[in-house]
C-alpha cells in the first residue's frame, strides 16, 4: 500500500497519473467522437435517430452511394487542387516574406507582428471582405487587372466555374501566409549565425548559403508547416461558405465543405460522415509527416 | 416508444393530479417557444403580451439563429428536450410532420374559434398540411415579385405603366434596359447555389405546367432556357449564379440593374437607397393568360408532438393568430390569412408594392411539402447551375434533376 501511495506521489505512478490526464482528455473529445464518426459511416442515420446509437448497420452502402454520384470525384479533385495551391501558395509567398524580415532593417519585427494580423481575423470576415474584392462587376480586384492592363474585360471570380475554386484559393493563401510567415521566421531565428560567416568566409555567394544552409537547417520546421498546412486547409470552411458556397455547379466544392452541406443541409449524416472519414484518412497522412517531421525537436 | 408513451401517460396523469390538487396554489404552466425572431419582431413581443394575460400559462422564449433552427430542433427532440412550440421554416415543416415530431392540430384547429383554415392562403396553408392533417399554423408568409426601375423604363423608350406581363416580354425588356456602358444589367435575381436558387427558379417551371416532381417537362426546360438566355447574353449579371437575393436587389437599389425579382422583405431598404421611381409588378408568366405562380417564403408555428400540455400550447398558438392583425403594423411581416388587410403605410411607392405582393401571394405556392426537400432542392440548384454555367444543356440539366428527385420520391 506503502508502495503503491509513493509511487504515486513520487514515481511511476506520478508520470502514469500526468500522462493519463489528457489521455483521457483526447480520448473522450477527440477519440470517441471520430471513432463515433467512422461508425455512422457505415449506418443508416437522419435526424430522428441521432439522439440513438442502435441504428443499422448497412456496410460499405454509403460509401458505394457516395462514389457512384456524378459530383464525388470532382469535388474530390477540387480538395486535391485546394490543398495544393493553398499550401504552396502560403508556404512560397510565407518564406519570401520571412527571409525579407529576416534581414534586418528598422521596423522589421514591428512590421512581421502586423502581418500577424490576417490571421487573427475571423475567417467569414475575411470571406465577406474576399467576396466583395473577387465581385465581378464592381471587385477591386478586377478593376486593379482593368487598370493595369492584365485583362480586357471582367474576370467573374466567383461565377466562372474555370475561376471559382481559384477565387477561394486565393483568400485563402492571403489568410494563411502570415501564419507561415511567422512559423518559418522562428525555424530561421534559429539557425545558428557562425554557419553563415563560416561558408561567407569559403565564398559561398548568397544563393549558395540558401540552398546549402538555410533549407537543410528548416527541414524540419517546413515539415511541420507543410503538415499543418495541410490540416488547416482541409479544416477551411469559412471561405467557401462566404464567397463561393461551393458553386457554380460544385466546381468550387470541396470535401470539408460538402460534408457539411449534406450532413446540416441535406440531414444526410451518414454520407456526411462518410466524407469526414475519408478526409480523416488525408489528414492521418498529414499527422503522420507532421510527427515524424518535429521528432527532431523532440530529441535534440 | 412504448415506453416513452406510458412515460408520457404518466406525466399528464401526475401533471391532471398536481393541478386538481393543488387547484388553490394554481402553478403557472411553463410553454417553451423557440424562433428565431429578434427583440423587435414578432414572437418576443407578443410572448411579453400574453404572459402580462396572466392566463395561468407562463411562456418561456429562446431565440435560435436561422442556421440551426432544424438541427437544434432535432437533437432537442431525439433528445427528448424538445421545447412545446417552434416556429420552422416552411419547406421544413414536413419533414417533422411525417416523422410524427409534429402534433395533428386538425382536431383543435376545428373546435377552435380563432383559427379558421378559410382565412389563410392556400400557399401557407399547405405547407403546414401533410397527409390531409394540419400541423402547424403559418406564422407570416412572403412572396417574390418583380421590382422594376421606372425611370431606365422611360429613358430607354418603355412605358413605365407597362411593366413586362410574359417571359418574352420580360427578356425582351432586359435587352432593351442592359447598358454595358453604363454598368447597367437588364434584369438581377439569384441563382445561388443554396435555398434561394431553388426558392427563385420553382416559380417559374410551375407557372409553365412543371413542379418538383415534374421538373424535367417541357415547360420547365423553357424556364430554364429563358434564364440561360438571360445570362448567356449578360443580361444579368454572371455572379447571379452565386450571389444571394440581397445582395443582388443590392444592385438594384444602386441602379446598377434595371429589373429585379426578389420580395416584400427589400421594400425598406429601397424606400431608403433607390434614388429613382420604382414599382412592383407579378412575375411575369409565359404566355399570356398562362397560369400564375411565385414562391412562398418564412415560418411556421408548430407543437412538438411530446409537449406535456397540448392544449395550453394550442392556447398560446391562439393568442400569436389573434393578434394576426399587428403582424405588418407593428413588424412589418406579411401575415399568412387573406382576410387581413394590410394597412396603408402613407408612402405610396411602399404600398402601391404591398398591394401587388398580396395579389402575388394568392397565386405562391409551398415547395414541397416533402420531406427530403433539401434533397429535391439540392438536384434543383445544381440543374440549374449546370446549365446556366453552359455545362449541360437546360434539358440534360433537369433530366438529371429529376432522376435524382425521382430516387429521393421513391
Amino acid at each position: 500500500m506503502k508502495r503503491i501511495l509513493s509511487s504515486i506521489t513520487d514515481g511511476r505512478g506520478f508520470d502514469v497519473g500526468l500522462v493519463s490526464l489528457p489521455l483521457a482528455f483526447l480520448f473522450v473529445l477527440s477519440g470517441l467522437p471520430l471513432v463515433y464518426n467512422v461508425v455512422m459511416s457505415f449506418q443508416e442515420v437522419d435526424m430522428f435517430s441521432l439522439g440513438s446509437f442502435s441504428r443499422p448497420f448497412v456496410g460499405f452502402k454509403n460509401y458505394i452511394d457516395l462514389f457512384g454520384q456524378p459530383e464525388t470525384w470532382p469535388i474530390l479533385l477540387n480538395t486535391a487542387i485546394f490543398v495544393t495551391a493553398s499550401i504552396a501558395g502560403q508556404f512560397l509567398i510565407g518564406f519570401g516574406l520571412a527571409l525579407f524580415f529576416w534581414v534586418s532593417f528598422p521596423g522589421a519585427s514591428w512590421l512581421r507582428g502586423l502581418f500577424l494580423v490576417s490571421w487573427v481575423m475571423p475567417g467569414l470576415v475575411v470571406g465577406a471582405i474576399w467576396n466583395w474584392i473577387l465581385s465581378g462587376d464592381f471587385g477591386v480586384l478586377n478593376f486593379l487587372l482593368r487598370e493595369t492592363g492584365v485583362i480586357s474585360g471582367n474576370i467573374f471570380w466567383r461565377s466562372d466555374p474555370s475561376y471559382s475554386l481559384w477565387a477561394v484559393i486565393i483568400a485563402n493563401i492571403w489568410l494563411g501566409t502570415s501564419f507561415n510567415m511567422i512559423l518559418l521566421s522562428v525555424g530561421l531565428s534559429g539557425i545558428p549565425k557562425d554557419l553563415y560567416e563560416a561558408a561567407e568566409l569559403d565564398g559561398a555567394n548568397a544563393f549558395q548559403r540558401f540552398w546549402t544552409i538555410t533549407l537543410p537547417m528548416m527541414r524540419s520546421t517546413i515539415g511541420a508547416i507543410v503538415a499543418l498546412g495541410l490540416i488547416f486547409t482541409l479544416q477551411q470552411f469559412d471561405l467557401f461558405a462566404a464567397i463561393t458556397s461551393g458553386g457554380p455547379n460544385n466546381t468550387s466544392n470541396v470535401t470539408q465543405y460538402w460534408a457539411w452541406d449534406l450532413s446540416f443541409r441535406q440531414y444526410d449524416f451518414a454520407k456526411g460522415a462518410t466524407i469526414s472519414v475519408i478526409m480523416i484518412v488525408f489528414v492521418m497522412f498529414a499527422s503522420v509527416v507532421y510527427v515524424r517531421s518535429t521528432r527532431h525537436e523532440v530529441r535534440g | 416508444m412504448g415506453i416513452r408513451k406510458y412515460a408520457m401517460l404518466g406525466a399528464f396523469a401526475l401533471a391532471s393530479f398536481s393541478l386538481s390538487a393543488f387547484a388553490a396554489s394554481a402553478e403557472d404552466v411553463t410553454i417553451r417557444v423557440w424562433s428565431l425572431d429578434r427583440d423587435i419582431q414578432p414572437a418576443p413581443n407578443l410572448i411579453k403580451d400574453f404572459n402580462k394575460l396572466n392566463s395561468g400559462i407562463k411562456v418561456e422564449y429562446r431565440q435560435i439563429q436561422f442556421d440551426d433552427v432544424v438541427s437544434e430542433a432535432m437533437r432537442a427532440y431525439s433528445t427528448g428536450q424538445a421545447p412545446d412550440i417552434i416556429a420552422v421554416d416552411n419547406p421544413e415543416h414536413a419533414l417533422f410532420a411525417s416523422r410524427g415530431a409534429f402534433l395533428d392540430l386538425s382536431d383543435m384547429i376545428a373546435k377552435s374559434s380563432v383559427v379558421k383554415p378559410e382565412n389563410y392562403f392556400k400557399g401557407p396553408l399547405a405547407s403546414v398540411t401533410w397527409d390531409g392533417k394540419y400541423y402547424g399554423i403559418p406564422k407570416a408568409t412572403n412572396t417574390i415579385a418583380l421590382y422594376y426601375n421606372k425611370d431606365m423604363f422611360k429613358a430607354k423608350g418603355l412605358d413605365p405603366n407597362k411593366p413586362p406581363q410574359t417571359w418574352d416580354e420580360l427578356v425582351e425588356a432586359a435587352r432593351k434596359l442592359s447598358d454595358p456602358a453604363q454598368n447597367v444589367y437588364g434584369i438581377t435575381f439569384s441563382a445561388k447555389a443554396n435555398e434561394e436558387g431553388t426558392f427563385q427558379f420553382l416559380p417559374w417551371a410551375q407557372m409553365a405546367g412543371g413542379g418538383y416532381d415534374n421538373i424535367n417537362s417541357e415547360g420547365a426546360v423553357k424556364a430554364l432556357d429563358v434564364w440561360k438566355t438571360i445570362i448567356d447574353e449578360k443580361l444579368a449579371s454572371p455572379d447571379t449564379l452565386t450571389r444571394s437575393q440581397w445582395d443582388a436587389t443590392g444592385t438594384f437599389n444602386s441602379g446598377n440593374a434595371a429589373m429585379a425579382i426578389s420580395g416584400p422583405w427589400e421594400l425598406d431598404r429601397m424606400l431608403e437607397e433607390a434614388k429613382f421611381d420604382w414599382g412592383v409588378a407579378l412575375m411575369p408568366v409565359p404566355q399570356a393568360g398562362a397560369e400564375r405562380s411565385s414562391a412562398m417564403g418564412d415560418f411556421n408555428w408548430a407543437i412538438f408532438a411530446n409537449t406535456e400540455h397540448p392544449e395550453e400550447a394550442f392556447k398560446v398558438l391562439e393568442y400569436f393568430v389573434s393578434q394576426d392583425d399587428r403582424m405588418f403594423k407593428d413588424f412589418g411581416q406579411l401575415p399568412p390569412r387573406s382576410d387581413i388587410a394590410i394597412p396603408a403605410t402613407g408612402e405610396p411607392k411602399k404600398d402601391a408594392a404591398l398591394q401587388v405582393f398580396v395579389e402575388q401571394l394568392k397565386y405562391a405556392k409551398p415547395r414541397g411539402p416533402h420531406p427530403a426537400w433539401p434533397k429535391i432542392s439540392k438536384a434543383i440548384q445544381d440543374a440549374i447551375q449546370a446549365a446556366l454555367t453552359g455545362q449541360m444543356s437546360s434539358k440534360e440539366a433537369l433530366d438529371q434533376a429529376a432522376e435524382k428527385i425521382k430516387a429521393v420520391l421513391g
